[in-house]
């Protein structure tokens, strides 16, 4: 059978990294990679060669240097972003894949997550100077999207702005450079990369903050791999500085967001699809969706459907230790953690309603 | 697995007896001897589609007896999905990846004469939106052509095997692929691409034979200032989908190409259209249609739109198949359609007017389809849009039926569908990726439709718009039919059965495991006055992707595989 086309490349990590001890000891962490993908990844000789592999490549060498072990990466193309997790991360061909969106229904418990390192998402860009404080700032004007992106959603539902459809951020910047487009409201990291290296930052590229405009990405793994992931959460904290120092260097816009919630009529039509309690009302929360939440993250300390030997993590027991109380003290600590005992914080990673899911999923399971 | 279905009536009606095949050998004007009942010249068989083969010396006497011939190790695994052709001795057959291969075999023993090996990129996979499948190669003029992966289209000696010119119809790395023969018509070869979903702008084009030199290109989606520009929003039309990826049908009397093309992009129907079932003149013309073009300049003389402003995924690429029926005692020349919409189409294909549209298969989205307008009577409530998640839309994205080929038999007068009953919710929230970039998916979970099955073989009659025998099956997408002059129809299925019925009532005759799931249409050919069945078989790989828990199944029934094996007496 023949796989996606793939390249293996010892990482400058393991060359300059690593003492000769520790590479004897250490098995090199595997990074999947896309080497087409900047500002994200790169295996151009030029990009290599200017020491910018990318944001996503140079956050794998700091947390491989980190864990004490070399870097190698594992080079996918990912134009089916899904797709490729599945022949790559989850085929085993890779340990971790940096900028997944760390959600829970993103491929379901067989993708698990670090905490979030980024926030990531869509942007207004307008020529620097030019003062744009909402959405009804648009009016009149033709604004580039991206095909099939929530922002070209959501200007489908304004007739009073024109939207000018790009397959790519690239061809969207080069129209917006071109004065062929007012304003362009597209991905937020690629717009920054271009305007930064290609366009002498002439544009002001603004984060656009509404539902499903943004999300936390974090570092993917195989949920074979809970271990791993506990280990790069525990060294996550250390490499902050380094990820923001990264995030500048790429150009990937980290300041205050526009916020369009209050701009008057707008909706993200498709977000309200997506946040519409589908399955179940929002106050009870929904078992069945709680369950898979439960399984594919909870589970890997809690035990599959909650069933776990040591009875200081066994949430069946929730009922019977706090009573009624117990609503409150799940809903803490998944919301601050217990730093002390290795409960992590979700709060970043998943919504309040996901919590209420779980927690209906786990009145399901109390021992009687 | 498998079981019989009590089903309409067994005995077909004296209806349609009519019923005639034109064209039956129809090809172009290659040296070769019209109407040769032996052998099997292109996709279907012949222009008009039909797929079915008038040889008689396997019948349902001795079907039974059927041993295998040969089989042959296609060299490629995966979604091989090719209807071979065969040209007097020799049969021409090629593979998935690209293809990775054309094989040109004696016809009789399997051995290889020539093997044509095309240089396909390695990133093809990545753009592939439905597997990296190739469904056949079409013979003209001594030349075999290749529509490839790459977004090529290549002409090879069919002598030889060498290549004699290569020609680019789309950038492939835009998501569009090319995976269905082309169609050869006087001294064009005629082609489409996929990629609906992913930004592309459908055009069907034609390519002169000897050269590969473009004669003429004609979008089916179209500008601002052509006749129903003002059917789509805004500026959707520029990447607007209704592409033409599947085959394509010839009429030589009326000189009429006719061709079903795909949904409209993107799925989000409200950047394209109203977003719900109000959309007027925005019905994303001419996407999820039937549409006839004429042969010599590409022009589009009439179309037939199955589902305006679709939301569902409802494809109409589906074949046309084209046959004389007799409709109210009146000989009509008509195509048929199994819509992915659920819908059966008989429509004049001289007049593009609409004879009947009814459900073939359990359909929820629509009541009825008016045969005047063509326009479907929604259910509102099953029409996903933004705001609107909905709940048990049937068929599901796959369709009543998808590309697995029917077949037709002026016989019996039965059209034999290879049909999906799966129904599917829809809301639009997973979050997606690609290339870093996230985006909203849909979100369809599928569900078997009312009766448990997922996959039936159905003998459907055409002029009552009945079904008259039926087997059931526990998967959904399985292989396409042939039927022949011998009174049998063919069909294998997900498990790898290969199954031969009578004709004329669904009682299996024969059957034989394969070991890989099918998904290619059989095909009959005779040689030196012996008959052949053949049929390529290797399960499918991209699609269960889609599906969930039913893909789980529908990949965990068989191995992958890639073998092609041919049986007779």
């Amino acid at each position: 059978m023949k796989t996606p086309a793939m390249m293996k490349l010892v990482g400058l990590a393991a060359a300059l990294l690593c003492g000769a001890a520790a590479a004897q000891a250490a098995q090199p962490l595997r990074l999947c990679a896309d080497p087409a993908n900047l500002p994200f990844s790169s295996n151009a000789p030029e990009a290599v060669g200017q020491g910018a592999p990318g944001l996503y490549v140079e956050i794998g060498q700091a947390v491989a240097e980190a864990l004490g072990r070399p870097m190698e990466t594992v080079w996918s193309l990912s134009y089916f972003g899904k797709r490729n997790i599945r022949t790559t991360l989850l085929a085993g061909q890779c340990d971790l894949a940096v900028g997944l969106p760390a959600v829970s229904d993103f491929m379901g418990p067989r993708v698990i997550f670090s905490r979030p390192i980024l926030k990531l998402g869509y942007a207004l860009v307008v020529p620097k100077g030019r003062a744009v404080t909402g959405i009804d700032d648009l009016k009149g004007q033709r604004v580039a999207v991206q095909f099939a992106s929530p922002p070209q959603s959501l200007l489908a539902t304004r007739s009073d702005i024109t939207a000018v459809t790009t397959l790519d951020p690239e061809e969207a910047m080069r129209r917006l450079a071109a004065g062929e487009v007012d304003a362009a409201f597209i991905w937020s990291p690629s717009a920054g990369y271009i305007n930064h290296t290609a366009l002498h930052d002439k544009f002001a590229v603004t984060p656009v903050d509404a539902p499903q405009m943004q999300w936390q990405a974090a570092i993917g793994f195989s949920s074979k791999q809970p271990g791993l992931r506990d280990e790069v959460d525990a060294a996550l904290p250390r490499l902050d500085p380094t990820i923001r120092q990264l995030s500048a260097k790429y150009a990937v816009a980290m300041g205050p967001s526009l916020t369009y919630t209050d701009a008057g009529p707008v909706q993200v039509a498709v977000a309200e699809a997506a946040s519409a309690p589908a399955h179940g009302a929002e106050a009870k929360g929904d078992a069945l969706l709680g369950k898979e939440i439960f399984n594919g993250t909870c589970a890997h300390c809690h035990g599959p459907d909650g069933v776990v030997q040591d009875r200081k993590i066994d949430l069946r027991r929730l009922e019977h230790k706090y009573a009624d109380q117990m609503d409150e003290v799940f809903l803490t600590t998944v919301t601050n953690g217990r730093p002390a005992k290795g409960m992590p914080t979700w709060k970043d990673v998943f919504k309040q309603q996901d919590f209420i899911n779980i927690l209906a999923y786990l009145k399901t399971i109390q021992d009687k | 697995m498998i079981k019989r279905q009590a089903g309409w009536p067994r005995c077909v009606a004296a209806v349609a007896l009519a019923a005639g095949t034109l064209g039956g050998a129809a090809r172009a004007d290659d040296g070769l001897a019209k109407d040769d009942p032996n052998a099997w010249p292109m996709y279907s068989r012949g222009y008009d589609n039909t797929r079915y083969s008038p040889l008689k010396q396997i019948n349902p006497g001795n079907v039974g007896n059927l041993k295998l011939a040969f089989s042959f190790q296609l060299g490629s695994l995966r979604s091989n999905e090719a209807s071979p052709i065969v040209i007097g001795d020799t049969m021409y057959v090629s593979t998935s990846w690209g293809p990775k291969y054309v094989y040109a075999l004696d016809a009789r023993t399997g051995a290889r004469k020539w093997t044509y090996e095309p240089e396909i990129p390695d990133d093809t996979l990545q753009y592939a939106c439905c597997d990296v499948n190739s469904r056949g190669v079409t013979f003209a003029d001594g030349k075999i052509f290749v529509g490839r992966l790459d977004g090529k289209l290549s002409a090879v000696d069919a002598a030889t095997g060498k290549e004699l010119w290569t020609t680019t119809v789309v950038d492939y790395k835009q998501g569009s692929v090319i995976t269905s023969p082309p169609l050869v018509v006087k001294n064009m070869v005629i082609t489409g691409f996929g990629g609906g979903e992913y930004g592309a702008r459908g055009s069907l084009q034609a390519y002169d034979v000897n050269t590969g030199k473009q004669v003429w290109k004609t979008w089916t989606v179209p500008a601002p200032g052509e006749a129903n520009a003002d059917s789509w929003k805004g500026d959707s039309w520029q990447h607007g989908g209704a592409v033409l990826w599947l085959v394509g049908s010839y009429d030589p009397k009326t000189n009429t190409v006719l061709w079903g093309t795909s949904n409209p992009g993107p799925w989000n129907s409200g950047v394209r259209s109203t977003g719900d079932g109000n959309y007027g003149k925005l019905s994303n013309l001419y996407s999820s249609s039937t549409v006839a073009f004429d042969a010599d300049t590409g022009k589009i003389k009439w179309w037939v739109q199955g589902t305006p402003a679709d939301a569902w995924d409802y494809d109409g690429v589906n074949e046309l198949v084209l046959a004389d029926l007799s409709i109210s005692g009146q000989k009509t020349p008509v195509y048929m359609k199994a819509d992915r919409n659920g819908f059966f189409y008989v429509v004049n294909r001289e007049s593009g007017k609409i004879v009947s549209a009814e459900k073939y298969v359990p359909t929820t989205w629509a009541s009825k389809i008016d045969v005047a307008t063509g326009k479907p009577t929604e259910d509102a409530d099953k029409r996903p849009g933004p705001n609107h998640p909905i709940k048990g839309a049937c068929p599901n994205l796959i369709g009543g039926k998808n590309w697995q080929p029917m077949s037709f038999n002026p016989d019996t007068g039965l059209v034999y569908i290879p049909t999906n009953n799966v129904c599917m919710d829809w809301s639009v929230s997973e979050v997606n990726y690609r290339k870093g970039v996230f985006y909203l998916g849909g979100d369809f979970p599928p569900h078997p439709g009312p009766g448990g099955y997922m996959g039936e073989m159905m003998a459907w009659d055409p002029v009552a718009q009945k079904k008259v025998w039926s087997v059931t099956t526990d998967l959904p997408f399985n292989g396409g039919t042939l039927t022949t002059g011998g009174g049998l129809t063919f069909w294998g299925d997900l498990h790898g059965m290969f199954h031969a019925y009578d004709a004329k009532n669904g009682k299996e005759l024969w059957k034989t495991g394969l070991g890989s799931g099918i998904g290619a249409g059989p095909i009959s050919y005779s040689v030196d006055g012996k008959q052949y069945v053949a049929i390529v078989v290797g399960r499918t790989a991209s699609i269960p992707a889609f599906l969930g828990d039913v893909g789980k199944k529908m990949t965990e029934a068989t191995p992958e595989g890639g073998a092609l094996f041919v049986f007779s007496e």
